[in-house]
């Protein structure tokens, strides 16, 4: 509800553009006989088409869960005729559309469904209205009117729940992508893994700067050796970063430079004198810490040292 | 808010400026002479100029702050500035502003420490 923004006004747009008007309404109340009169007939004949088909039948294998749909499947039909089409309604159906969206029910069946409903329902109305064609067409129009209303409402509530999924995801690859850890007291690194665009090389700025800031950083060690393609809008990005850490009055240190970056970034001709570079993280460290007036150093004087 | 003169405050061979209005165009330019005359008339070693209170930089507040700490050097005193917030930073590297020759710390202590030896606290006057 809240992403398609069903309000009263989108209502109203909705029930324009399939050209639902008071007619249709006055119409569809009145067709509530000839609903009660059939809904178990034509329910019976949809099932017939999901039944009989593998894909579709998976989804409803016991008698159970059968006799359930089916009888919703009735509340449905008969919520067709009701003659009342106001926000209510509208939830009722984003309802129906999320329940098989949950069930991973595809579109293709929800879709293919609902054209063998018109063909039953059309028949019924024949048989109705007792051979008047005219009659019968004029009632199906505004049948067909209401049910393209309720499956433009099932597909958005497809769409809605992807669109939700894919926002989750993507908030969750933005805070997984700029991990800040503090190494040592007032000293901070970020290893970045993956391609940097622009919008997460200005996420990646925003972090770093309130990081450095927040926790009153000395150093702040950024560690490219995830970064599989360095080309200049990167190196542009990542060297906008590091001056800005030092405009904050905190010192940049650029690490897993590999030859291969090295090369690529004096070949494009990117300045790079603004900041401590350094090829491995480990000695990227090592300068921070003696940057904060601190170093590594073995237990014991001599042995060890090659072990440790 | 606070308008006229911003305070320069001598501390030791140190003078200390906390912004803490929005810096107009005329204000900048009167903050850059007043700040420039201090320094010839105290002879001052360091400049710190505090940008804590500063939410937005604009270009021209940039380039000056960036010229004064230029000028300041020529006439031999040393420029910090400290307490920028990440926002102010953002923006300056992303209008091109690096602020080189001039040093900048995270807090004012920090800035103190910058300029070392020449920073003379009070209680040694």
């Amino acid at each position: 509800m809240e992403i398609l923004k069903l309000d009263e006004g989108e209502l109203k747009r909705r029930l324009a553009f399939f050209e639902l008007s008071d007619d249709d309404f006055q119409r569809l109340a009145t067709l509530k006989s000839f609903a009660e009169r059939w809904t178990h007939e034509i329910t019976d004949g949809l099932y017939e088409l999901i039944m009989a088909q593998p894909e579709s039948r998976a989804f409803f294998l016991d008698q159970a869960t059968l006799a359930r749909v089916k009888k919703l499947q009735n509340t449905y039909f008969l919520g067709l005729f009701t003659g009342n089409y106001d926000l209510n309604y509208v939830r009722d159906r984003l309802r129906v559309g999320a329940a098989h969206e949950r069930i991973g029910m595809p579109p293709k069946l929800y879709l293919g469904a609902y054209r063998r409903y018109l063909a039953l329902i059309h028949s019924r109305l024949l048989e109705y209205f007792k051979g008047n064609a005219a009659e019968a067409a004029k009632a199906l129009e505004s049948i067909r009117k209401i049910i393209f209303f309720d499956m433009a409402l099932a597909i958005d509530t497809y769409i809605a729940a992807y669109l939700e999924t894919m926002t989750r995801h993507q908030a969750a690859i933005r805070e997984l992508s700029t991990p800040v850890i503090k190494v040592h007291d007032r000293i901070l690194l970020l290893p970045i893994v993956g391609t940097v665009d622009t919008q997460r090389a200005q996420q990646i700025m925003e972090t770093v700067l309130v990081q450095v800031v927040d926790q009153q950083a000395r150093v702040m060690i950024l560690d490219i050796a995830g970064v599989p393609v360095v080309d200049t809008r990167v190196a542009d990005h990542i060297l906008k970063t590091t001056a800005a850490v030092q405009l904050l009055g905190a010192q940049s240190i650029l690490t897993g430079i590999s030859a291969s970056v090295a090369r690529t970034v004096i070949q494009l001709g990117v300045e790079i004198t603004r900041v401590h570079t350094r090829s491995k993280l480990s000695e990227g460290i090592e300068l921070a810490l003696s940057i904060v007036g601190k170093k590594i150093g073995s237990k014991t004087a001599r042995a060890g040292s090659e072990e440790a | 808010m606070p308008t006229g003169p911003i305070p320069i405050l001598k501390i030791g061979s140190t003078l200390l400026v906390t912004i803490q209005i929005e810096l107009h165009d005329t204000v900048v330019d009167s903050f850059q002479e007043d700040v420039l005359e201090e320094i010839e008339k105290s002879g001052a070693s360091g400049l710190i100029i505090d940008i804590s209170a500063l939410e937005t930089v604009d270009s021209y507040v940039a380039r000056t702050l960036a010229n004064t700490g230029k000028m300041a050097k020529l006439m031999g005193t040393e420029t910090v500035i400290v307490g920028m917030r990440p926002a102010v930073a953002a923006t300056l590297v992303r209008m091109g502003y690096f602020m080189e020759g001039i040093h900048t710390a995270l807090s004012l202590e920090e800035g103190l420490e910058v300029l070392g030896s020449q920073a003379k606290v009070p209680d040694t006057e």
